[in-house]
């Protein structure tokens, strides 16, 4: 109705007051981004609604043919879902978990003068900076069984496992390397969010806490993570929602880690079954949504 | 969220509270000798965890065939080899100078075209009054909730039924839309942050609005725009999830897919990966030296996620 107000002096080619020329302008500058999300972003989300409930033919010249329900029924009483399912919750929360961790450890770190101070702090950001397939294929390296400095270091030389293990094609090893690579990869980050809230806690708080003879421990507790609270909850909520929805890392690193995205992946492109693939990943968005609603009414209290 | 993830762009006003307090000397003053080693020590450590993988990188790729494959590891090169790099840039055993330039021009076509379209629209949510404003910029964000792997499957069907496969724009498009939305929310942050007083001063010396943006808003907005066109370009040479199902043809490959079809092809040519892996980075890491306080905004909204 609007819009249509803002238009009719146009079509009646009246003189446009300078108002309806700033509109007009502001829809013509917004246009093309507005258009390409509907037709890259919303136009797809909606038809993979639709492919979920169909079988899509492989040739592309004959439509999807509706079936209903049929594909989450498969999924729901799969135990291929449900093992992929937990692989995710398992893979997220432990890489997350890490990668926060180890980025508070480093903001910590880096929160006081010392010579070298940027050049440190640049040097820590080059995993996250460096592109994924160069880093995973180092990993990769890293751990081959044959050659790899991290099999021999551990399995040659200090005897923590049997050598006959190779970890990234072993299903109980792989995923925990596929958790130690995101880890790393993804620390700079929390690092890169924490470390200007860190540097913002005033120092006369600490100070005043030394006077009282708080030890470094209570202070810690006492100030540091308080006025990390939010920050911190906010860090772990995007790599969530980052770190449930990956495939590159997880594929190009091992074939052996079957997380969600991954069999909806394999189910689309190497089974072409396109309808169910289109299922899993409706359910990996919901159980996603549902996750960051229960976080954020109660984590971040909103 | 956005108001924390803002909060990081402070960190170089924060150093100057360090340059405050080293003046003073009061960390200095009150940390013990023992409290000095372990402070770098655990430094040294941290930079040793993120930096061995790279060290290890660029060792295995000059180190001839017979080092690589030893036990125990050669841990520092004896002899030093350029060989590798010789097969990586010889087009007969692999196409990898074609993928780079496909990369190349993928990412600086997208970074090009998504500078261009963010302005506009940034421009437009931040500085121009019209009914659906609110609604149209609330929308672009909410996009940022869907993943590549929620798009994959209707995607390639569009891409499919308009005979797209192994076309570069399928491509250049997806990673577009896909960075808009944060492209539009840095910029339109920016431009807010251009006092409206200098476009008014400006209108009254006789300007229009498309020659204020051009003349007085974009000249001004530089930073901003080097870091969107930064982060577009890092998303599009990183990307591997739609190229490897976007292209089939081995002609048109990007890097990741392309590097890919090579690791998987051959066993025990780690040189030559690893040769391959640094020059895929180098682009990057220059940016990186050259222009980190103009990529750490873009890091911070997920410029490597997928």
């Amino acid at each position: 109705m609007s819009v249509r107000n803002t238009l009719q002096p146009l079509l009646n080619r009246e003189k446009l007051t300078l108002q309806q020329k700033e509109a007009l302008l502001g829809y013509a500058l917004i246009g093309p981004a507005i258009l390409l999300v509907a037709a890259v972003i919303l136009y797809p989300v909606v038809y993979n609604v639709y492919l979920s409930f169909t079988e899509v033919p492989l040739s592309p010249d004959q439509s999807p043919v509706w079936v209903g329900i049929q594909h989450y029924e498969t999924l729901l009483t799969s135990s291929a879902f449900w093992g992929a399912l937990w692989t995710t919750v398992l893979f997220t929360f432990f890489s997350d978990t890490l990668a926060t961790l180890g980025g508070l450890a480093a903001a910590l770190l880096f929160n006081r003068t010392f010579r070298g101070r940027r050049l440190a702090r640049g040097l820590m950001l080059l995993p996250y900076v460096a592109p994924l397939i160069a880093v995973a294929y180092v990993w990769q390296w890293v751990l081959d069984p044959l050659y790899g400095v991290v099999p021999w270091l551990f399995s040659d030389v200090l005897n923590l496992y049997s050598e006959q293990i190779d970890l990234l094609n072993n299903q109980l090893t792989a995923i925990w390397m596929v958790i130690a690579f995101d880890a790393w990869r993804y620390f700079p980050f929390a690092f890169l969010m924490l470390i200007a809230r860190v540097q913002s806690i005033p120092k006369d708080m600490y100070e005043a806490a030394r006077i009282d003879g708080a030890g470094k421990l209570a202070q810690f507790k006492d100030i540091t993570l308080p006025e990390l609270k939010y920050v911190l909850a906010t860090v772990f909520l995007l790599r969530w929602i980052w770190n449930f929805n990956k495939f590159a890392d997880i594929w190009l690193l091992t074939r052996n880690v079957r997380t969600l995205p991954i069999y909806a992946y394999q189910t689309a492109f190497a089974s072409y079954e396109m309808g169910q693939a289109a299922s899993i990943s409706m359910i990996l968005f919901v159980a996603l949504m549902g996750f960051v609603l229960v976080y954020v009414g109660t984590v971040l209290e909103w | 969220m956005l108001r924390t993830i803002l909060r990081v762009g402070s960190e170089t006003a924060s150093t100057t509270i360090d340059g405050f307090s080293a003046v003073l000397g009061s960390n200095r003053i009150e940390t013990s000798l023992w409290e000095q080693i372990v402070f770098y020590v655990s430094i040294v450590l941290t930079l040793f965890i993120s930096l061995f993988p790279f060290y290890w990188m660029v060792v295995t790729s000059v180190m001839p065939d017979g080092a690589i494959y030893s036990l125990p590891p050669t841990l520092v090169p004896q002899e030093i080899t350029l060989d590798h790099y010789r097969s990586v840039f010889s087009p007969e055993t692999f196409p990898f100078v074609t993928y780079f330039k496909n990369s190349l021009i993928i990412s600086v076509i997208t970074a090009g075209l998504s500078v261009v379209v963010a302005t506009f629209g940034a421009y437009s949510f931040a500085r121009l009054e019209y009914p659906g404003r609110g609604l149209f910029s609330r929308g672009v964000l909410m996009v940022y909730m869907f993943s590549g792997i929620l798009l994959v499957v209707p995607l390639f069907q569009v891409v499919v039924w308009l005979g797209w496969v192994d076309s570069l724009q399928s491509l250049v498009i997806t990673y577009l839309v896909q960075t808009l939305p944060v492209s539009l929310y840095m910029l339109g942050n920016y431009f807010r942050s251009v006092p409206a007083e200098i476009e008014e001063a400006a209108m009254m010396d006789g300007y229009s609005r498309l020659e204020v943006i051009f003349r007085v808003t974009l000249p001004l907005s530089a930073p901003a725009i080097v870091a969107v066109f930064i982060y577009t370009f890092m998303i599009a040479w990183n990307e591997y999830l739609f190229a490897s199902i976007f292209l089939r043809n081995q002609a048109v490959y990007t890097l990741p897919i392309g590097l890919d079809a090579l690791s998987s092809g051959f066993h025990q040519v780690w040189g030559q990966i690893m040769a391959a892996s640094l020059m895929t980075s180098i682009p990057i890491i220059v940016m990186f030296v050259y222009l980190e306080k103009y990529m750490v905004e873009g890091l911070t909204f997920g410029a490597v996620e997928g």
